[in-house]
């Protein structure tokens, strides 16, 4: 932005807020406002009320394709494809509205919100760069995060099929099959 | 119950639903397109719907809002009829979750 305008870096800030009150990572926020690292920063410590933590991000895709990871993630993904053909936003505020219907959805069902709103963001990105895709069931029909190459003539979402190992955490609020 | 009490109930249900509509169109409308399952066009005409409007549009003897699933599949794992290999609610709650949040997005 070659010229500085109040009315953006005032929007900036809303967003910049919003996402941290999301849990997002201090990347996500430099990476979707213009607002430098130092405002980030102060803004971060008074809304969080805390340092962000530090360290990189989660760069690898694998996490998506575990069995219950990739459930919550598919959900994600739905909506925010829905968000995104519905109606002509910002790809942030899509990403943001389609994580806070996700999060009503988890509260209503119960079950521990797996998807994080950094790994949720990256998600999208991943799939933007074609790391990740999204394949039809051919049992369910339903669509699901899958790598990039799976053979969708053949694909079965761990819904339909689910692993042998799955379900069986004992965890409080995760999936189970029983 | 007469034919005139299910005229009113008719009109009652599609009262409550074209106003809740409304709100939420109003308050948050990329959201309530995803709740509702309505295009862009149809929220914003419903969204500019007058008081006097909604009142005729509500009395008729046809409901306007109807079921956004029209699958077995969705339906059986909503109801839990016929489980497959997962039997758990919560779990085929999501998966019906999945397939209407996909669904529609693939009618657009």
């Amino acid at each position: 932005m070659a010229q500085k305008s109040i009315v953006n870096e005032s929007r900036d800030i809303e967003r910049a807020v919003t996402l941290i009150n999301l849990g997002a990572r201090l990347q996500v926020l430099e990476s979707e406002t213009s607002l430098s690292y130092e405002r980030l920063l102060r803004l971060y410590k008074e809304v969080a009320g805390k340092s962000p933590s530090k360290g990189q991000l989660p760069f690898s895709t694998d996490w998506f394709l575990t069995w219950q990871p990739n459930i919550h993630a598919s959900l994600f993904a739905n909506i925010h494809e829905y968000l995104a053909k519905s109606s002509a936003m910002d790809d942030i505020d899509t990403v943001i509205k389609a994580y806070q219907l996700y999060m009503e959805q988890m509260q209503a069902s119960e079950v521990e919100p797996l998807l994080t709103f950094t790994r949720a963001w990256r998600m999208v990105k991943f799939v933007d760069n074609n790391m990740l895709t999204m394949t039809k069931c051919c049992q369910c029909g339903g669509n699901f995060i899958t790598e990039p190459y799976e053979i969708p003539r053949n694909f079965v979402c761990g819904l339909c099929n689910p692993p042998a190992r799955a379900g069986k955490g004992q965890a409080a609020g995760s999936l189970k099959l029983q | 119950m007469n034919n005139e009490q299910l005229l009113a109930e008719i009109r009652e249900a599609n009262l409550t639903y074209l106003m809740l509509a409304q709100t939420l169109i109003r308050s948050d409308k990329p959201a309530a397109l995803f709740r509702l399952g309505l295009t862009e066009e149809a929220a914003d005409l419903l969204a500019a719907l007058s008081p006097a409007q909604v009142m005729k549009l509500a009395s008729g003897n046809m409901l306007l809002c109807r079921f956004r699933v029209d699958e077995d599949m969705v339906w059986n794992l909503l109801t839990n009829h016929k489980p497959g290999k997962v039997a758990n609610d919560t779990t085929s709650r999501l998966h019906a979750n999945i397939l209407m949040a996909g669904r529609v997005a693939e009618a657009m």
